[in-house]
């Protein structure tokens, strides 16, 4: 019951900080200079770690 | 020019970055640079460790290896590493508001977002002391432990650094250290603390989801 939970709450959050990163990335795409490139692929793979939890929370990943 | 400058458009933004003078902007760039290898080097350092860990981890025929007893060994709880996960991950984004706001002179909202950062970052040093606690392997008796201590500790060490830098940034930045158009310690900061978040992604795969 507790893992369920931790799961549902997981998932939640991974959707909600995985959304808003995502939406950042797209604001941000046309910036220049070497900072923001950097902080596009930062964000890009910040974006990819909330898939992981998304798919960890649901079972995919991780042994379910 | 005291209307352009309180001008928060992004091309205002742009603006601001690009027309300091020619001797702060060569400097900058060279700190960037700067900075930027020395992100690249603290991932050769991590990749080192990811390496001995791959290995180490390829060359027993278990995993969770069996321990001294004969038995094998749990996996570590995917569940609550998730949400620490989802915290830190959370607090990537806040630090690019907090960056944002900066550069669109909102302070208020700067202060608001760098300090969620900051309150985000102890959350997950907090979670790691949690599972530090909880975990049921050692340092000495496995290399599961080994590694996982090894590893997950060295970025927690990072983590500690990067709150403690940013709390710095918080006060230099409330005491007029930084302006709309000099602020090349928040942007190093602010490229540290989404590194710090990059290294977990990597983490949390290895340690809990292969």
């Amino acid at each position: 019951m507790a893992a369920t939970l931790e799961r549902g709450v997981a998932l939640i959050l991974a959707l909600i900080v995985g959304g808003t990163t995502s939406f950042q990335l797209y604001k941000d795409w046309s910036s220049t200079g070497l900072d923001n490139q950097v902080t596009k692929l930062l964000l890009g793979l910040m974006a990819f770690g909330c898939v992981l939890v998304v798919l960890a929370a649901v079972g995919v990943l991780g042994g379910g | 020019m005291a209307v352009s400058a309180l001008n928060t458009s992004h091309e205002a933004v742009a603006a601001r970055y690009q027309n300091v003078d020619g001797a702060y902007a060569e400097q900058r760039d060279m700190r960037l640079m700067g900075f930027v290898l020395f992100l690249i080097s603290d991932v050769v350092l991590f990749s080192a460790f990811i390496f001995a860990y791959l290995y180490l981890r390829n060359s027993v025929p278990n995993w969770p290896p069996i321990n001294k007893d004969g038995v094998q060994l749990p996996r570590f709880d995917v569940a609550f590493a998730a949400i620490n996960s989802c915290v830190l991950f959370g607090s990537g984004a806040t630090m690019h508001f907090a960056m944002e706001n900066w550069k669109h002179l909102n302070k208020a909202a700067f202060n608001m977002w760098m300090l969620a950062t900051i309150v985000l970052g102890m959350t997950f040093l907090g979670g790691q002391a949690y599972e530090y606690h909880s975990v049921q392997v050692t340092w000495s008796g496995s290399t599961m432990g080994a590694t996982f201590f090894t590893l997950t500790g060295m970025h927690g060490f990072h983590v500690l650094v990067g709150v403690i830098y940013l709390i710095v940034l918080y006060i230099q930045a409330n005491r007029g250290v930084y302006t709309g158009s000099k602020y090349f310690g928040l942007t190093a900061g602010t490229l540290y603390w989404h590194f710090v978040d990059v290294i977990w992604v990597a983490l949390f795969y290895l340690f809990y989801l292969m």
